[in-house]
């Protein structure tokens, strides 16, 4: 187990008598590949932003390897642990293929690329002239670019064609069962889902 | 991983064209204050007719303004309601019927020209002699009649004549513009001491001939005992009467004795405290005119204090002695700062909302806050550095609009309280002389530039700062469902 949600509760500050996630437990592990489930306005992004570290619970904690994320500080859990991959838009537009993905970490950006299909022509290019698939494969490689066991995902496909979608799920389950990383990924694709090893469902919100 | 300044300089030359406002308002925000600067250090040229220097020669006079804010100023150090004195300003506290009443005076060491300056100009190559003229300086006549206007109310008069020494009297304006001649005798020269030259009218009048002594009492001795006595050498005639310095008899042509330099302080009872009011520079070869003068004007003197008039009329008065020029300037400037702090603290917080989702995804990243402050610092201060760069070689033109503006401004202000006061008593008859401007000479100097420097620096700085208040302010919760 490397990433555990205990008895997590959330409510935001503006509608504090109405929580978004009540009482959750979840718990993942290295080398699956996690769908996260649920209507909208359920709590999926809430959920997610908790794991990630960009934001408290109201009660209950996130633990990483057995500790409180809280205990070395939420940046140094984003910077060392996390990954994250969002729908769209999440390159820089005014850095190339390869230093996007040199943002993510360490590693060599050309292998990393190359490993999810985008080829060498590509790596010098503005990132407004890939398409939408080959964005977010470049957002998937920077993911990998760190050493962060997790990739945290929130609805990667949304914004592709079902062709496309099922590459990227393909790429997505690939680097959870080669490459032994603990991947969370929130979908409405029931394609995704199928793929997945678990799935986490979210329940609907309660209606004020 | 890319730093900030990598990023920075990405951003900013991959994307020039988000940069362009910035770029701009910079550029302005530099070219006002290096006017602004440029302006409050000009200076403005100007021509007064009535004070010409006659023939190939300079002339030297105390500037009005700068006098009278000196005058303020040592008047401000001695105190108000204090009685005192300080640098040759005198205040004093008088009992009078109508109550206690103030009166303040200066004396001759504050209003003279300064001797050191007058020498150090004389010494400039070029010129070949200098005259010096006394301030007009009015005694009472002792066994001899002065000319009179037989109805005029001579009550309101001193009753007095008046004195004008020269260090030689043939430089005297009266003499070079050819108005005032030699009928006998001859005139006064340096190394004359209590001698005169008087006037045909009053010679006549008195029965006085060259060899003959003429007796001045100062005025201020109510006593009468204090007299000074003078040679006469010369008798003068004069094809039209002298301009008189004020109304009144005391002033009137007839009664202008000229004397040599340092008999006037004598008579008036303040030895070794001379004052003098105008320096004429003759230069020697006509042709180098242009060339004596701008050698004159590098003598290292206080030149806030003086005009410096050539034979045209043509002067040029520093802006801290044109009206309020300095003052409108540095308020241009302060001006120029403040709305430039707010347009920029605008121009950022537009570019930290234009790029949150870049900024989200650094954050997420696990890029910290003061990174992407710094790198957005970086990339502002690359663009105005450039804009400033740029905006030097455009700032001498635009400052000599903005000092023409400035000027033209200060003159239709001047102009306005002219005519408004146009109506009220006039200042003791005297009439001040007429100044047109001409123009404005004005500099970019690298001090200039490198203030200006620092403030552009100091300015985008600060508004970076302000709008990074809001980035800081940013919360990582709200990043993924603003990204997603
Ligand atoms: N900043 C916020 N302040 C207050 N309420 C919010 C805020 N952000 C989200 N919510 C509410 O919290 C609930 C959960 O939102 P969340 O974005 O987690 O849903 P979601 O499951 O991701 O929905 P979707 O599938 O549409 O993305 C929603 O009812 C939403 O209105
Ligand atoms: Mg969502």
């Amino acid at each position: 187990m490397i990433l555990e949600a205990r008895d997590v509760s959330y409510r935001y500050k503006s509608q504090k008598d109405r929580p978004v996630l009540e009482h959750m437990d979840a718990a993942f592990s290295c080398g699956k590949l996690y769908a996260v489930l649920g209507p909208s306005g359920s709590g999926k992004t809430t959920f997610l932003s908790l794991l990630a570290g960009l934001d408290v619970p109201t009660e209950g904690e996130i633990l990483y390897d057995g500790e409180p994320v809280m205990a070395k500080g939420l940046r140094e859990h984003r910077k060392r642990h996390i990954s994250l991959v969002f729908q769209s838009y999440n390159l820089i537009d005014y850095l190339t293929v390869t230093e996007n993905v040199r943002l993510g970490g360490k590693k060599e950006p050309g292998k990393l690329l190359e490993g999810i299909g985008i080829g060498p022509e590509f790596w010098k290019r503005n990132v407004l002239q890939l398409s939408g698939g080959q964005q977010q494969r470049v957002a998937i490689a920077r993911a990998l670019a760190s050493e962060a066991k997790v990739l945290l995902a929130d609805e990667p496909t949304g914004n592709l064609d079902e062709a496309t979608a099922f590459e990227v799920t393909a790429i997505l389950k690939q680097i959870a069962h080669e490459e032994g990383k603990c991947v969370i990924v929130v979908t409405h694709s029931r394609e995704l889902a199928g793929e997945a090893d678990e799935i986490i469902r979210i329940g609907p919100a309660p209606l004020s | 991983m890319l730093n900030s300044v990598q990023r920075a300089w990405r951003s900013v030359v991959r994307k020039p064209v988000k940069s362009l406002l910035l770029f701009l308002t910079a550029a302005v925000i530099s070219l006002f204050l290096l006017s602004g600067m440029a302006a409050g250090q000009a200076n403005v040229l100007s021509q007064d007719t009535a004070r010409q220097a006659v023939g190939a020669g300079f002339r030297l006079d105390n500037n009005e303004k700068n006098r009278s804010r000196r005058y303020s100023e040592i008047s401000e150090r001695i105190g108000a309601d204090t009685e005192g004195s300080l640098e040759g300003v005198h205040q004093k506290k008088m009992e009078t019927a109508y109550g206690t009443q103030w009166i303040g005076w200066a004396d001759n060491s504050f209003e003279t020209l300064k001797l050191p300056d007058i020498e150090a100009l004389a010494a400039v190559e070029g010129i070949s002699d200098y005259n010096i003229t006394t301030c007009v300086t009015t005694v009472r006549p002792v066994g001899f009649k002065r000319i009179e206007d037989p109805d005029l109310d001579q009550h309101q008069d001193l009753g007095c004549v008046t004195l004008l020494g020269n260090r030689k009297m043939e430089f005297d304006s009266n003499v070079l513009s050819g108005n005032v001649t030699l009928k006998e005798g001859r005139m006064t020269g340096p190394e004359d001491r209590d001698v005169c030259v008087i006037s045909e009218e009053l010679a006549a009048e008195n029965g006085l001939a060259l060899g003959d002594e003429l007796s001045f009492g100062d005025r201020h001795d109510e006593s009468g005992s204090a007299v000074q006595r003078a040679e006469i050498i010369g008798i003068y005639r004069t094809k039209q009467p002298m301009a008189a310095y004020m109304s009144g008899d005391t002033f009137r042509s007839e009664n202008v004795i000229f004397t040599d330099l340092r008999f006037p302080e004598k008579a008036e009872g303040a030895e070794g405290d001379p004052c003098f009011e105008h320096a004429y520079f003759q230069v020697a070869d006509v042709d180098r005119y242009e060339e004596v003068r701008a050698a004159m004007e590098q003598v290292e003197i206080d030149w806030e204090r003086y005009d410096f008039i050539d034979r045209n009329g043509d002067l040029s008065t520093m802006s801290s002695n044109f009206n309020d020029l300095e003052k409108i300037s540095g308020l241009f400037v302060a001006v120029t700062l403040l709305a430039g702090f707010l347009i920029l603290s605008l121009i950022f917080l537009f570019w930290i909302r234009n790029r949150s989702r870049e900024s989200g995804i650094l954050l997420s990243l696990g890029v910290g806050k003061g990174s992407i402050l710094g790198q957005l610092f970086l990339e502002a201060v690359l663009i105005s550095s450039l804009a400033f760069l740029l905006s030097l070689p455009a700032a001498p033109g635009v400052s000599k609009l903005a000092a023409d503006y400035l000027v033209a401004g200060q003159q239709k202000q001047a102009e306005l309280q002219k005519a408004a006061d146009a109506d009220k008593v006039a200042d003791g008859g005297r009439t001040e002389s007429e100044q047109t401007v001409t123009g404005v000479k004005i500099a970019i100097t690298g001090e200039m530039a490198g203030i200006c420097g620092a403030g552009i620096l100091l300015l985008t700085g600060g508004s970076v700062g302000v709008a990074g208040l809001f980035l800081l302010r940013k919360k990582p919760a709200r990043i993924l469902s603003e990204l997603s």
